[in-house]
This record gives C-alpha cells, structure tokens and sequence, in this order.
C-alpha cells in the first residue's frame, strides 16, 4: 500500500481508499477479523526531545519523539499535522545535511535507495495501531528522512516510512521548516497522510514516531581527486550557550476527528558532569 | 558590477528651497542620495548555533571592509556594518533561503539605520541577494538600493 501526502490536499482527496487495501480486507475477512464499529477515544499527547551528543557549542543529532494514547482498550483518532516547534539558534542550515535533494516519485518509485546519498537528512521509525474487529494490531515501520525541492521558500523534506508486516506499507509525508513565533527558532510541520483499515474501521493511528535529523547512522559521499569519499556530516551546531530554562520544545497534533492536541518539553541545560548525553 | 554614483537634492531640500529655505547651507550641503550597487565576499570566522559572525571586504560605490552577524534560521536575518575610508555604515536586513545543494541562495532586503563620520545621518533600505556555501560558510553578498547621508 502506498500512501501520499500532500499538503495542499483536501481531507476528501486524503480518504482517498487505496485498492491495495482489498488484499488486507480479504485477509482479515478470511481470519474472522471483520470489524466491530466502536467509538473512538479522545487521545492524549505527549512530546520528546533530546539532542546526540549533547555538547553545548557542538554538533548534534536532534531527536524528536512523541506518543500519543487513548484509553486502554480503545483506538485514538488518526494523526493528520503534527507542528514539532524547535527553540533559535540551533543550527540546522550549518549542518551539512541535505547538500541534495529527493524527489517524491523517485521516493514512490524506488524507496530511499533511489535518492541521491548526500539527501538523506535522518531517519527513524514509527507504530501505528489499526483495528481488525476486537482486536488492535500494530505495525512498525522504519522511516527515512530526505531533503526535497524547496517549497514556498521553505527548506521541505520528505518522511519515508516502510512497515513490512502484518500489512506492507509504504507513506510518503511531506514536511517543511517554517519561521516559528515566539521563543521558537522554527517550526517542523509534518503532513501525515490517512492511512485506511479496513471497511467500518477507523483510519490507521500513528501511535508512536521517533525521528532524528542529524548525522547519527548518516554517510554521504564526495568526488575528490577521482575518487569517492564516505563521510559523516557536521551535525547540527548547538549554540555555546544554553538559553534559560532549557531548550524548549513544543508540539500541535491535529486528528482526523478535528480534535488538537499539544504537548511541550524541554531538554534541560547540562551541567558539567552530563555534557554528552541529551 | 556596475556602479552608479549619482548624487541629487533631497526632497527635502527641495522642498527647503521652494519654501524660502529653512534649512542651514551645511545641511543642504550634506544631504545626498546615493544610489549604490556593492558586492561583498564574506569569509566565516565564528558561530553558535544558527548565529554566524563573517568578516569580509565590500567591492563597488561604498567599498569598504564589512562584519556581518547572521542568524540561519529558518529565514535569515542580521546585522552589518561597513568600514568605509569616510565613515562607517549600519543597518539589518532579513532574507528567505531558496534552493538546496552545497549553496543556498537567498534574498530580501537590509535597512540602513546609521553611520559615523561622513555617513553619520545615513538611512536608506536595498534589495539583498547572495549564496551561502553550506561546506566552509562564505557568503557572497550583493546589495542594490538608496542611501541618503
């Protein structure tokens, strides 16, 4: 199954039903998994953030993390937008990542593999959760994150997320940094598009995601004197000096449902003694 | 680069002239508008986090040595300041990033807000243009617009 984000995209053109999906329907119907209608949860949220290594004045993998729950037993309302706002001065445009970019089709066409080396931007996984009559079953895919074309002057990237069993899943979510208000350096928005389950059943619910944009597990490649070098790009600068109160951060999740839901965290200022972890 | 030095009344003046003269010969005098067209080759020298300090040496009608504070953000903005042999010139300016690769590309537009010496009155805003070289942080600036002093 192949699902593509877009933002400009209606939430109708979002519900669009993939075919691919018959084969899963036929399966669960053939397993005795017909869904049961029940009514979905409010959902709660809740946002994680840490930098790799964290050394103040040096390079950095940001980790964004985020969970959100609903009651035991019960599925929450798929996730749509999720809005990660970052605190200044991180320096994201002096990492060295991204020197390339990534194209959605080439993303459709051949997964990351099909992407230029020096586009990959971080990486990453996330659980959904999807009901099949009484049950929730949950899948985890691996994600890829690739620098894209700019988009209305914005630096946009690509999550690219595959998750092989029980349904093979592929979704494509654009997203982009943009000027953030307040206390904020920027704002990640991330297009999540809707991922259906079966016929009567709710829409797939992200229930966990772990991202990183940053060097961590990333190598590109350059030309010199006729050859290819492998290396490790810089990493995000981190200022030299650790604002009050912590590096803050602070998320929006929208639903499907139209509910919203926000959460904040901060990665507080290290003392001596635990530079290095975040 | 082309560069056009052209220097003309203000409006001001102008306006001073039309209506008797209110304003002392020197002032007359000093008022200028300069229509300048610079070019500046910036090198990195520091940088916390997002914020860079570059120094560098500015080509064209107000040639001079330049330091620039910027912030990358997620749009670019900064402070400036030019040494010139008649004076120095400051202002700000703000600039969208376009593009991907080893250069960003930006543009937007600066603010002068002051001066010392010859150009210790000087105002005046102009477009801002430049790449950023995302491997070693140069930057190359070019600025077209008004400066009044």
């Amino acid at each position: 199954m192949r699902r593509v984000g877009c933002p400009a995209a209606s939430r109708s053109r979002r519900r669009h039903r993939a075919a691919a999906w018959t084969a899963a329907v036929a399966s669960a119907l053939a397993a005795g998994l017909w869904p049961a209608p029940q009514a979905q949860a409010a959902q709660s949220a809740r946002l994680g953030a840490a930098f790799s290594p964290y050394r103040l004045g040096g390079r950095a993998t940001i980790v964004f993390s985020f969970e959100i729950a609903a009651p035991a037993g019960q599925l929450p309302a798929a996730l749509t937008d999720v809005d990660i706002e970052y605190p200044q001065n991180l320096g994201i445009v002096l990492s060295g990542l991204g020197l390339d970019v990534c194209s959605a089709p080439i993303l459709e066409a051949n997964g990351t593999g099909g992407c230029p080396t020096n586009s990959v931007m971080g990486g990453g996984w996330a659980v959904a959760e999807m009901r099949f009559g009484a049950q929730i079953v949950s899948e985890r895919a691996r994600i890829s994150i690739a620098r894209a074309p700019d988009e209305g002057g914005h630096i946009a990237l690509l999550l690219y997320a595959v998750g092989p069993s029980p349904v093979d899943t592929q979704i494509l979510s654009p997203a982009q940094l943009v000027p953030a208000e307040g206390p904020f350096g920027g704002q990640l928005n991330i297009q999540l598009p809707l991922v259906p389950s079966v016929p009567g059943a709710p829409d797939v619910a992200i229930v966990q995601m772990k991202t990183t944009i940053g060097p961590q597990g990333v190598l590109y490649e350059e030309r010199a004197g006729g050859r290819t070098l492998t290396y490790t790009p810089k990493g995000i600068l981190l200022p030299n000096v650790c604002p009050k109160g912590g590096f803050q951060f602070a998320a929006q999740f929208e639903f499907v449902d139209g509910t919203k839901q926000s959460a904040r965290t901060a990665v507080p200022c290290p003392t001596r003694r635990r530079q290095g972890t975040g | 680069m082309s560069l056009t030095h052209s220097r003309a009344a203000l409006r001001a003046v102008v306006a001073a002239v039309a209506f008797g003269g209110c304003c002392s010969s020197a002032a007359i005098a000093d008022a200028s508008v300069l229509k300048a067209s610079d070019t500046a080759h910036l090198r990195y020298v520091s940088a916390s986090g997002a914020l860079l300090l570059e120094k560098g040496t500015a080509t064209g009608t107000l040639p001079g040595s330049m330091t620039v504070h910027l912030d990358v953000g997620a749009t670019f903005t900064g402070s400036f300041a030019i040494v010139t042999k008649s004076g120095s010139i400051y202002g700000h300016g703000t600039a969208t990033p376009h593009g991907s690769g080893a250069y960003e590309s930006f543009s937007g537009s600066l603010t002068v807000t002051g001066g010392t010496g010859r150009y210790r009155t000087a105002r005046g805003s102009a477009g801002l243009y430049g790449t950023f070289n995302r491997s070693n942080y140069a930057l190359v600036i070019q600025t077209r617009g008004n400066l009044s002093y």
